[in-house]
């Protein structure tokens, strides 16, 4: 195996994972050059079955699916990605000062951070989102940062425990430079694969928890996204009327979103942690969805 | 023991922090809370019946803390207040009658997964990077990663609406009373099946994965060479030296693991319309009714509670260094 500086290109969990969001990523920018028509207007007879001039058929209001489903890619992303960096981004900020901290401190924020983690986290979200009432993508997202930052301060608070053990943590505090410099500028580095897995984990976790949410019935069903698709679709029985197109749509695309995720949260956690790798042998599984170059 | 008092202290915070959300979320949203609470009782409920249902969510004159109190009060008198939609069932019945239902199902889903993601995971790690290792790790990245939504749905298409095989709703069919006959636990059983293969669907692929990890981890050991080295067969090497060391980390994952399945069941009960609490969750957000949603949230709580602790007390059977502590 060739050892290089970027090692995710050499692995091909992580290419296919990549490929898998950059192709989704594409599609929710490109949207209205793959679609002629207006997403939540309505624009053919009702539950019509995919044809040529709707390519996935239409919803039980003569909505074009595909067209709900390359815009609604923008929503699931922007929430996914905005709520995945906001949980990221407190549970970092928690976990290393708790973790370089110490005493009072972090036993404060290591009694709230256990306490999250045992309150269930979708029934409070559910509480949240009812009293909010048909709640926006963007509110939506903000609960999700609130509420779900938990697990990602406990593990950082334990990697940074190991990491302020290091000499050269101890050589800049000899140095006598402020502790908030100590944090971000020789800890933090150090966390960067931790960072990492939690950024892609949460940023899974808040695309999931934002189609449940949606199709319970707690989204604004006037935006546009994979929940609110879900949603109208189960509201209208469109698998009792046998309008499989109508759901199944947002279903494999949660699925296939979920998928190259999940692909690149485990290619990472493999470099940072290398006994866990398969081997050779998932090339065999790969060749089989013939991915793209690149040796494991 | 001083261990297991330490964590009983703990849940009961929990469970006041738990309250206490529920306490202020209705006073922080705009306007005026106890209308937010039940405006959707309209002119249904009798006036005295409003007061009632007022002064256990700590609608009293009086400052916030005397409120506080108060609602904390019926709180742990167990009462949690009246259901708006099912008027006039109080709140622990309603949610009572649906508990049954989502412990039975989650806790068998819950024990099967737990035990063939297990026993996938120690055969993966045993034999890394076989074609066995290779599905099992696969597999589990594609289960784990499609939401619970999604595989209920699909699930329920395939089995349900496209093959028939197996009912789309309800716990058991609904001509039949409810009683130990062989009939009825019998259609319990029917009914049961669909939703119990979506969340072992769900559930089984993360004990695996963790399972495995965990025993990779240990396999480097000494006392794994030194087991080996001593000619031992490899059955006992693998289930006696490395399983049950890699085991005690899956125990505390399977805590977190309930609060998960709590979530991943409340979905498949509204597809799969089962009767427990998810549904009534369901029922409750669509019909506004506050009291009910509320509820949920502590007995849900306190479910996850009960059920870690249950997972403390047999960390400390498993895990002799914590008797010492």
């Amino acid at each position: 195996m060739k050892t290089s500086s970027f090692p995710l290109i050499h692995n091909r969990k992580a290419m296919v994972g990549a490929l898998i969001v950059a192709f989704i990523l594409l599609i929710a920018i490109a949207a209205p050059l793959l679609t002629s028509y207006d997403p939540s207007a309505r624009v053919g007879r009702p539950h019509q079955a995919p044809s040529l001039q709707h390519w996935l058929g239409t919803t039980r209001i003569g909505q074009d699916v595909f067209a709900r489903l390359v815009y609604g890619a923008r929503t699931s992303l922007a929430v996914g990605f905005g709520a995945g960096l906001l949980i990221t981004a407190v549970g970092t900020a928690l976990g290393i000062i708790a973790g370089y901290r110490g005493g009072k401190v972090d036993e404060v924020i290591s009694f709230f951070t256990n306490m999250v983690l045992v309150v269930p986290n979708l029934p409070l979200l559910l509480v949240l989102a009812a009293f909010i009432g048909q709640a926006s993508p963007w509110v939506i997202a903000l609960i999700l940062g609130g509420t779900s930052w938990a697990w990602g301060a406990r593990v950082t608070r334990a990697e940074t425990l190991s990491v302020k053990q290091k000499d050269y943590v101890k050589s800049a505090e000899m140095m006598g430079e402020p502790r908030w410099r100590i944090m971000t500028f020789e800890i933090f580095p150090n966390l960067i694969s931790i960072v990492g897995i939690n950024f892609i984990g949460s940023v899974i976790f808040a695309i999931i928890t934002q189609a449940t949410l949606e199709f319970l019935g707690l989204g604004d069903p006037k935006v546009v996204s994979w929940g609110t698709m879900l949603y109208a679709a189960q509201k209208a029985s469109a698998l009792s009327v046998g309008a499989w197109w109508d759901i199944l749509t947002p279903c494999f695309a949660l699925a296939f979103l979920g998928i190259g995720l999940s692909l690149l949260n485990f290619a990472v956690d493999e470099i940072a942690n290398p006994r866990l790798r398969t081997g050779n042998r998932l090339g065999r599984w790969q060749a089989l969805i013939r991915s793209g170059e690149g040796r494991l | 023991m001083a261990f297991l008092l330490r964590r009983l202290c703990f849940y009961l915070a929990a469970f006041v922090a738990a309250a206490t959300i529920n306490f202020f979320l209705p006073r922080l949203m705009p306007g005026d809370p106890v209308q937010i609470m039940f405006s959707s009782a309209g002119a249904e409920l009798p006036p005295e019946s409003l007061q009632a249902l007022k002064l256990t969510f700590g609608f009293v004159d009086g400052p916030l803390w005397q409120q506080y109190l108060t609602y904390l009060g019926s709180i742990f008198s167990g009462d949690l207040g009246r259901s708006i939609k099912y008027f006039p069932l109080p709140v622990t019945t309603v949610l009572g009658n649906a508990l049954v239902w989502t412990v039975g199902l989650m806790g068998t889903a819950t024990l099967v997964s737990f035990a063939l993601g297990t026993f996938l995971g120690i055969l993966a790690a045993w034999r890394r990077g076989s074609l066995f290792d290779v599905i099992v790790s696969v597999g589990a990245i594609f289960a784990t990663s499609v939401p619970a939504v999604v595989t209920s749905l699909i699930v329920v298409f395939t089995f349900g609406f496209t093959l028939g095989w197996f009912p789309t709703g309800y716990a058991a069919d609904p001509a039949l009373d409810p009683a130990f006959t062989l009939e009825y636990l019998g259609s319990v059983l029917y009914h049961g099946i669909l939703p119990m293969i979506t969340l072992c669907a769900v559930l089984t692929g993360g004990f695996a994965v963790t399972m495995r990890n965990n025993m990779i981890n240990l396999l480097g050991e000494d006392y794994i060479v030194m087991a080996r080295a001593k000619g031992l067969s490899d059955t006992r090497v693998m289930l006696w030296y490395a399983a049950r060391n890699a085991l005690l980390p899956t125990v505390s994952s399977l805590a977190i693991a309930i609060g998960t399945v709590l979530g991943g069941s409340l979905v498949t009960e509204v597809v799969f319309n089962y009767p427990g609490l998810g549904n009534i969750l369901y029922q409750a957000i669509l019909a506004r009714d506050y009291p009910v949603i509320q509820g949920q949230l502590l007995i849900m709580t306190a479910t996850m509670l009960v059920a870690n602790f249950v997972v403390d007390v047999s960390y400390v059977l498993l895990d002799p260094r914590l008797k010492r502590a």
